[in-house]
């Protein structure tokens, strides 16, 4: 990566730079390979490893430094209706605190650990922590269940950046939205039965909509409604600061 | 025009300090008054202090001793406040009657007991409970669903679960010596994974000692021996039961949890809801949380409850009704007469599983059974608030109880709603009675009245978790009704059930992998899976411990005939 620099010279004659950090790209990709396949008289194209457009923040910054990421590229991972908390990040994992660091990454590495064996493809794969799926795709009623907060964090610490749903339990949605871990959006059509797990995606959230590469079809989302200033604004606490409601800090 | 008479009044007034208002004013003030005062002035473009001196004065001036008035102006501060109260229905003959000139010498509202919206139903929207109490919360005199408002927080309750993880967030954001709202309206409950030897699990235990020390918090339900729940004096267990037992809930308040069975608390007629750790971090610091105003769906549950059923069949049934997306967003109104003849214990179960069907809360109007269970346990005043006859609902359900029968949710939905005699070939292996949905006192009174009505044991293990130390107390020295004074622990050990065990939630949530009673294994059998009917709220895959485990969610009754029959088992088998 280029990093523009300026040099000036101090009274002393001593050269100084300072680097001019580039604003970061808007695409980042780093192919591992390329794998041309036809089918139904289709070109079809798989990448191996995950393109991200915009590079995730981690949570620790997520508050802080909040981009507004328009859109999301990369692998799906396809589940059914009602998929509650439980199965999201199983009970005996809560003992994690997701406030602090270290046990926010364990958490990620426990997401969707909870899904029955009829998924015959894991979210996480064996002896990773971190998921290749960078967008789930649900059926309805998506994190059902337990106000466990730590069901979206898992998400987000795993990798995941959105959820395209057909439509969301509250405590989930709230909690998707106070956290900023994942943008929780809603397809007008049952997506999880127009994809299938692995298939490319493009999720474009100006023009609200979802590309399926692999399927060549295009779908309609719905408009991201009444918590579209929470999260543009980055959170819960982001948001009651803009409006006055809280002090800034510092 | 009527009220234009008025201005001169008001002008000469405050030119003046002193004016006498005419006929054409008195009359105006009526016909405002009974049709069109509150949205009518302010739109004229009178300010509420001037609403309220026209108002004050005609009200001092209908009562009988009179010559001047002397009071002083002070702007009224809460806007809200400039309704009339619908029972004063003045009348123009009142006006004509009295000499109608009347001195003002000065103006103030007078002292009177503070007129709120929420009960004086004279607000031009009709409101349900729901709606009510957000508003009050909220100080908006006017909302309907769909609003997004901020509300004042009466009790914010966390636990070991959540609790820590709040508290890094409200440091983060309010930094490390921020202090809490208010350390008295917050309740902090251990109570999900307490007796384990998990370190962590034990750690946050101690994470929420410490940050109660330092932020003074007043109720904390500490737990420091884990061998002998008994010598912990102020451990309670089970949040939601331990919140009601220690009058925490009470009608018309706002109450928040990180827990999404919060919801139990509407059986108070209040707003209770389940929200995240981010969200309780917000509240810690603000007393405050942005909410949107839902609307409400009616359930009138009718008709004398068998003796046979008891609230969770009721919620069971509406559960499988709806479906579990069923109120999404939505507030649950219970009301009818079979609501009203239920116990404040039975009312919690209602409301428990409001979440299960996706309900942002569930609520039952206070009455005599609220007030009378409320008596010992809370000296804090509280205003209950009830749905105007003319309040809108989304849906209105009717269910005629006495036709009901006992029901089980299958494995995997709480939603996936059958009949408990239709699952009787249903072979189980194990029964769990407990939770914050099954495992109160009249929960283990209903399961004791089955044993004690078969006089044989169990075929299954069966586990017994009181929910809080005062449960399990009951469980040991409440005589169970037509035993001849054995208490529920005699009747359960008669029947060879497990002794009670330490109360906490227990297994209900699965919890660590030595917590008692957690399903570990899947297969009961080389040919079957472990199957489990508990008194509980969800049996989603893996809700108790092992993903293929397979539960059947149902009420005490069901729980315990299933137990003497090691089958699924409707509880007439034994109750009639």
């Amino acid at each position: 990566m280029v990093t523009a620099s300026s040099i000036s010279f101090g009274a002393n004659s001593t050269f100084t730079s300072s680097s001019i950090p580039k604003t970061k790209p808007l695409f980042n990709i780093i192919p591992h390979s390329l794998k041309f396949t036809t089918g139904n008289g289709r070109a079809a194209v798989t990448f191996q490893r995950p393109v991200s457009v915009i590079p995730k923040a981690t949570s620790a910054d997520s508050r802080a430094t909040k981009e507004p990421s328009r859109t999301f590229h990369g692998l799906c991972y396809v589940v059914g209706d009602n998929i509650d908390t439980d199965q999201i990040i199983p009970a005996e994992y809560l003992t994690l605190v997701p406030s602090n660091p270290d046990e926010y990454e364990k958490l990620g590495s426990y997401a969707l650990i909870g899904l029955p064996a009829t998924y015959t493809t894991r979210f996480i794969d064996e002896n990773e922590t971190k998921t290749k799926y960078k967008i789930i795709i649900a059926g309805g009623n998506f994190g059902c269940g337990s106000s466990r907060e730590h069901a979206p964090v898992a998400l987000g610490a795993a990798g995941c950046s959105a959820v395209v749903a057909e439509s969301y339990a509250r405590i989930f949605f709230r909690n998707s939205v106070a956290t900023g871990e994942i943008y929780p959006l809603e397809s007008e059509a049952r997506l999880c039965e127009e994809c299938s797990t692995g298939d490319v995606v493009t999720i474009e959230m100006a023009e609200r909509r979802l590309i399926n590469h692999t399927t060549g079809k295009e779908y309609k989302l719905k408009p991201i409604g009444d918590l579209g200033p929470v999260i543009d604004a980055g959170g819960i606490f982001a948001y009651a600061r803009k409006t006055g409601m809280i002090a800034s800090r510092n | 025009m009527e009220l234009k008479s008025c201005s001169n009044d008001i002008v000469i007034f405050f030119l003046n300090s002193q004016t006498d208002i005419g006929p054409d004013c008195c009359h105006a003030i009526d016909i405002i008054t009974c049709n069109y005062w509150p949205a009518m002035l302010t739109s004229l473009g009178f300010t509420v202090e001037e609403g309220n001196i026209l108002r004050d004065y005609y009200n001092a001036s209908s009562a009988p001793s009179l010559g001047g008035l002397t009071v002083i102006y002070q702007p009224q501060k809460d806007l809200g406040s400039f309704c009339f109260s619908s029972t004063s229905q003045f009348s123009v003959n009142k006006c004509k009657k009295s000499a109608v000139s009347k001195k003002i010498v000065s103006v103030m509202a007078p002292q009177q007991s503070e007129r709120r919206p929420a009960t004086t139903g004279s607000v031009k929207n009709a409101m349900t409970l729901t709606e009510k109490i957000f508003s009050r919360a909220s100080e908006k005199p006017q909302l309907s669903p769909g609003d997004n408002v901020w509300v004042n927080v009466d009790i914010l309750m966390t636990h070991d679960v959540c609790g820590p993880g709040s508290f890094g967030i409200f440091k983060k954001e309010f930094g490390e010596n921020a202090k809490v709202w208010d350390r008295e309206k917050i309740v902090i409950i251990p109570d999900h994974y307490i007796f384990t030897s998990d370190e962590r699990a034990n750690r946050n235990v101690d994470i929420l000692r410490d940050f109660c020390m330092e932020q003074n918090i007043k109720y904390f339900y500490d737990i420091k021996d884990l061998g002998n729940f008994k010598a912990n004096p102020d451990y309670k267990g089970v949040c939601h039961i331990a919140l009601a037992q220690e009058g925490h809930c009470r009608p018309g308040e706002v109450l928040l949890g990180t827990d999404s069975h919060t919801c139990t608390a509407g059986a108070f007629g209040q707003f209770a809801t389940g929200i995240g750790n981010t969200d309780a971090g917000f509240v810690l610091g603000t007393g405050k949380v942005l909410l949107k105003v839902p609307p409400t769906l009616r359930f009138v549950l009718d008709g004398e409850m068998p003796d046979y059923l008891l609230a969770k069949d009721l919620i069971l049934q509406i559960i499988g009704e709806i479906s579990v997306a069923g109120a999404t967003y939505k507030s649950m109104e219970f009301v009818g007469t079979t609501v009203e003849r239920l116990s404040m214990e039975e009312r919690m179960t209602l409301c428990n599983m409001v979440v299960e069907a996706g309900g942002k809360n569930g609520v039952v109007p206070a009455d005599g059974t609220t007030f009378k269970y409320l008596e010992d346990k809370t000296s804090l005043p509280y205003e209950p608030v009830y749905s105007d006859e003319k309040a809108s609902f989304l849906s209105e359900y009717r269910f005629d109880i006495s036709k009901l029968e006992p029901l089980v949710a299958k494995p995997h939905s709480p939603d996936n709603r059958a009949l408990a005699r239709e699952c009787k070939d249903v072979k189980i292996d194990r029964v769990y009675i407990g939770s914050c949905t099954g495992g109160k006192t009249e929960d283990f009174l209903a399961a004791a009245k089955v044993f004690l009505a078969s006089g044989k044991k169990v075929k299954v293990p069966t586990f017994l978790v009181p929910a809080t130390q005062k449960v399990w107390m009951d469980v040991y020295t409440l005589p169970v009704p037509g035993s001849g004074g054995k208490t529920c622990s005699q009747i359960f050990e008669e029947a060879g059930c497990d002794t009670p065990a330490s109360p906490s939630c227990g297994a209900c949530l699965g919890g660590p992998k030595d917590t008692y009673a957690r399903m570990n294994e899947p297969m009961a059998s080389c040919l079957s899976l472990q199957v489990c009917v508990s008194t509980t709220n969800r049996n989603f895959p893996g809700r108790m411990g092992h993903k293929e485990g397979q539960i059947y969610l149902a009420s005490p009754y069901t729980a315990a005939a299933s137990a003497l029959t090691g089958y699924v088992t409707d509880p007439r088998e034994f109750l009639e």
